[in-house]
């Protein structure tokens, strides 16, 4: 198969070089450590640098095939391979953007945060496999890859999570984040035999060919695309496999939460938006007709309560760390929107606002994490309190802090005000006033619980037992990077969002 | 035609009634001995040691794991080599024999870095290193 690539014609697997620019980073951090093995004794900042620049080089590489258009309507259309098991589409690309800037940050950050760790080679390495997993997630075009490729970026990440492996907080994170996670994978490999078990099919699109409006075995299929939606709900950290976030997301060093916060929970997204789009489009309803199995509604509850939880449950929490853990399972709950909503006559505008949404929170929501990297790394505590008067000492950092917060409560202050504004467009178009006013309520009440991490940071007074000593530069520029970002998406937000929504579309 | 699903059932039923007969038979005609080494944890015929809670050794872990990878590659390279000579033929050889150098080319680097980090290495336990000198003394 060949395919033209701003030109030239290449062979179709080339459109994959963003996942496979991953792959030989991490086979690169390997064979740096195979060459130094001893805990601690290979380079620190060679690794990140590779580590960041294979990161940022597959960001660079996707955003460039989504540029000039490959797998989209105008230029190639989606490049399948593999018999259909992978495809690369406008979707697909823009994912891997999301998951290369996060991955690009976390690994930036690492480098300051990692200092005098031993075993930093397996750190980047892991990351770099999850990476590789969330990237290929993107393009899995059938239940058996997607599988697979959910467990290459999960498996990673128990690990992450327990990094510190003599630190019995960060272990007992893992056990309960590998706990759930078997647990739910147990649960989306039932769905998919069901699922199987119905159509007879595993590719996505051969599923939704094969089941048709009127599937024979509906109830069969019903029990089977529940379950699916529920594994799903653990990787996107969402009710009711959510439980697992706060825990894993405090125990894990705070770049790795930034990491599972975002690119995860992104790459979650995006398999469940082609799987549910492609595989059971007319058996929910959506090519008109009573649906046979209404998963529209189930996403919609499932929304609904994720969001109520996410915020009710960060609005009670006194360490910054978990508030910002449940604030994502709330984020979770805003970008399901896009499923929920699906049903609007425009649902490429509905999909490509979940989608602007999840670029711009890969930013801001990283960004907040790494803020939090950078107390834990001046070692003041956990609490709200203890970030108190801490902008005498560190106002850069603390600005940067204050933005990732007002846009994730969605302020224009960032992209994140944008971003929600198309989210409440989406379910007015759709009709589903239910959705809106979650989304309005939940937002004003994050805006609480957000402003109280500002007031501790630039209006209560210092109790002068902190002193900075240090201002860790890669941490820093990690930081100020995601705020620039953030703020910068503002303006930019309509340069992107086309691109957004013309791969949405592509999906229909 | 009578339905077949009653051979199947009355197939069943023997297969049940068979062995829990015999059973029930041997219960009632044997004699009843009680006795210390009857209720011992079997341990193919060695005088057990310690319970059965005991922590292993993480090498078993490691080779195992190492075993599954080379498994999985050989199942992979075996269908690989039947149709090799026609698919060279059909399609050439870069396309045929490349990406099974690159398949194997990773699972190289893999290996490498476990030797290198130890994964092979054979390492002494402390506990059983400490019986071998009790026993001797």
């Amino acid at each position: 198969m060949v395919v033209e690539i701003g030109g030239f014609a290449v062979a179709d697997w080339v459109t994959l070089a963003p996942t496979l620019v991953l792959v030989a980073a991490s086979l690169l951090v390997f064979l740096i450590d195979t060459v130094e093995p001893r805990p601690g004794s290979s380079s620190n900042a060679v690794l990140a640098a590779v580590t960041t620049v294979g990161s940022l080089l597959a960001f660079l590489v996707a955003g460039y095939l989504l540029v000039v258009g490959v797998g989209q309507e105008r230029v190639t259309g989606p490049v399948s391979m593999f018999n259909g098991q992978l495809v690369v589409d406008g979707m697909s690309l823009f994912f891997v953007v999301i998951v290369g800037s996060v991955t690009a940050l976390v690994a930036l950050a690492s480098y300051d945060y990692l200092a005098g760790e031993a075993y930093q080679a397996e750190y980047y390495a892991l990351v770099l496999l999850a990476a590789t997993g969330m990237s290929l997630m993107a393009s899995a075009n059938s239940l058996a890859t997607a599988f697979v490729c959910l467990e290459l970026s999960s498996l990673p990440s128990y690990a992450l999570v327990a990094f510190y492996k003599d630190n019995r907080g960060s272990v007992e994170a893992s056990l309960k984040y590998f706990l759930v996670g078997a647990l739910s994978s147990s649960v989306l490999v039932y769905g998919i035999s069901l699922v199987y078990a119905a159509s007879g099919r595993l590719q996505f699109g051969a599923v939704a060919e094969q089941l048709g409006a009127r599937p024979e075995f509906a109830g069969v299929l019903g029990v089977g695309v529940v379950m699916v939606l529920l594994g799903f709900a653990f990787k996107t950290a969402s009710v009711p496999f959510h439980f697992w976030a706060p825990e894993a997301y405090e125990g894990a060093p705070a770049p790795v939460s930034a990491f599972l916060s975002s690119a995860s929970k992104a790459a979650g997204f995006v398999l469940a938006f082609r799987l549910f789009l492609t595989a059971f489009p007319e058996v929910g309803g959506l090519a008109g007709g009573d649906p046979a199995v209404d998963w529209v509604v189930a996403v919609q509850v499932l929304a609904v309560v994720t969001m109520f939880v996410g915020n009710f449950a960060a609005a009670t929490q006194e360490k910054v760390k978990r508030m910002l853990a449940y604030s994502s399972v709330g984020h979770a709950g805003y970008v399901l929107i896009g499923l929920a909503a699906i049903s609007a006559p425009d649902s490429g505008f509905v999909l490509g606002a979940s989608m602007m949404h999840l670029l711009v929170y890969g930013f801001m929501n990283t960004g907040a994490f790494l803020f939090v990297a950078l107390a834990e790394q001046w070692g003041i505590g956990r609490t709200f309190q203890d970030f108190n008067g801490l902008s005498t000492q560190a106002p850069l950092a603390c600005a940067a802090m204050t933005v990732f917060l007002f846009s994730l409560a969605g302020l224009p202050i960032g992209g994140g005000f944008i971003s929600k504004l198309y989210l409440l467009a989406a379910t007015a178009k759709a009709g589903t006033w239910l959705l809106g006013a979650a989304l309005i309520v939940n937002s004003a009440l994050s805006l609480y619980y957000y402003s109280r991490v500002v007031k501790a940071m630039w209006f209560e007074e210092p109790d002068g037992t902190v002193e900075i000593e240090s201002y860790p530069t890669s941490l820093y520029a990690a930081v100020v990077i995601a705020a620039v970002a953030t703020v910068v998406l503002l303006p930019a937000f309509g340069l992107l969002s086309p691109s957004a929504f013309n791969a949405a579309s592509g999906l229909f | 035609m009578s339905n077949p699903w009653i051979a199947i059932g009355a197939l069943a039923l023997v297969a049940v009634v068979i062995p829990v007969s015999m059973l029930t038979m041997s219960r009632l005609l044997r004699p009843s001995v009680p006795e210390q080494g009857k209720r011992a944890v079997y341990e193919s015929g060695e005088v057990p040691t310690g319970d059965t809670r005991i922590r292993f050794n993480i090498q078993y872990y490691m080779v195992a794991l190492l075993f599954v990878v080379f498994d999985i590659e050989t199942v992979l390279i075996f269908p690989w080599t039947v149709i090799y000579r026609d698919a060279v033929a059909n399609v050439g050889l870069a396309r045929v024999l490349l990406p099974m150098l690159a398949f194997i080319g990773v699972l190289v680097v893999a290996l490498a870095w476990a030797w290198r980090n130890g994964a092979v290495r054979w390492v002494r336990s402390p506990r059983t290193t400490a019986q071998r000198v009790d026993r001797k003394s």
